[in-house]
């Protein structure tokens, strides 16, 4: 398909215990490179982010206009460890591709569910070839959710189809109590679908032909 | 990302929460345990500490020290030394120390009048 650029923003952690300090927080068992969910204590999405542990530090990769409700909330639970946060989302830009593709010294790429996704220096990275039409197609085709589409604050990670990166048991994070009553009842209330475009009542992104929607589910 | 050429990132500034000067309370209860815990050496402190996690975003870490690297307030209540560390203050002010003799899930607990909820095991808090 091709190169999409991602409108992401690019956090540095510096600390002892970084690795740690996320996988309290997020949904994700969080001891190497992964993608994992903030939650709220209502299992309520903050951000998926995608985590990339470095020798000297760690980065946390999200959706840009979820940055100040992701840093809120790593703030106010730092408290007094050793931990720093820097913001290098004006020096990077964050793309996406859908095939393994070269990239240049100083480029980070990385394999998650959503494709191969690409931290590069302004201007050092691949140039976009898809469109964001070409985009949603590649999503829906793939039903893959994207934020502020299928991921947002209204909805739990379960119901927008990253119940595989809430791990089972990796033990507390936020909104984990929340998350594990749905799984161990099989009630989740709403899951994410691929439907014909024309049987889509409130689809959260369309393709070409069909869609993806968050439907209430059977069992409640 | 990995380009040693880029400018540093900029620090985010982290607002940190106002120190309040603690005061807790520890029930008769949780006297009687402490009392059993620390024996006649009452130079050891207990430190009341939060850590970031649990299913409710803080937890609870107590400990029977004899100093910390921690910026500490130290109070003295019911002859006990308790350190409380500053960054947390805010978390702890107006705390009950308790102790629930319980088979199960019992322990010292904190009752904390800060904290909106808090978890099934009564060792996260919001």
């Amino acid at each position: 398909m091709g190169v999409f650029a991602l409108d992401c923003y690019v956090l540095i952690l510096h600390g002892s215990n970084v690795l740690e300090f996320i996988n309290g927080l997020s949904t994700n068992k969080v001891d190497k490179t992964c993608t994992t969910v903030f939650t709220t204590e209502a299992a309520k999405i903050i951000d998926m982010c995608e985590i990339i542990v470095k020798p000297d530090y760690v980065a946390i990769i999200g959706h840009g206009p979820y940055k100040q409700n992701v840093l809120n909330h790593l703030n106010t639970r730092i408290l007094d460890s050793d931990i720093t946060i820097g913001d290098a989302t004006a020096n990077n830009e964050v793309l996406l591709s859908t095939s393994d593709i070269e990239v240049g010294i100083g480029v980070t790429k990385i394999e998650t569910f959503r494709g191969h996704i690409i931290i590069a220096p302004i201007g050092k990275g691949p140039s976009p070839t898809m469109t964001e039409e070409d985009f949603s197609n590649y999503r829906v085709d793939q039903m893959i959710p994207h934020q502020g589409h299928e991921i947002t604050p209204d909805v739990h990670p379960l119901a927008c189809g990253l119940g595989h990166i809430a791990h089972e048991d990796k033990g507390c994070y936020i909104g984990q109590e929340i998350i594990a009553r749905m799984r161990s009842r099989n009630r989740q209330g709403r899951e994410l679908v691929r439907l014909p475009n024309d049987e889509g009542e409130k689809p959260t992104t369309i393709g070409l032909t069909h869609c993806l929607e968050i439907r209430r589910t059977n069992n409640g | 990302m990995d380009c040693n050429t880029c400018e540093a990132p900029s620090t985010v500034v982290i607002n940190a929460p106002e120190q309040i000067e603690v005061s807790l309370t520890i029930s008769k209860m949780a006297k009687e345990m402490l009392e059993n815990a620390f024996g006649d050496d009452r130079s050891q402190a207990l430190l009341i500490g939060v850590l970031s996690g649990g299913c409710s975003g803080y937890m609870y870490d107590l400990q029977i020290v004899e100093s910390t690297d921690q910026d500490c307030q130290e109070l003295v209540v019911d002859g006990f030394r308790v350190l409380v560390p500053n960054a947390t203050s805010h978390l702890l002010d107006g705390i009950e120390i308790d102790y629930q003799d319980r088979l199960m899930g019992g322990g010292f607990k904190i009752i904390n009048p800060n904290a909106s909820s808090s978890c099934g095991c009564g060792e996260s808090f919001a």
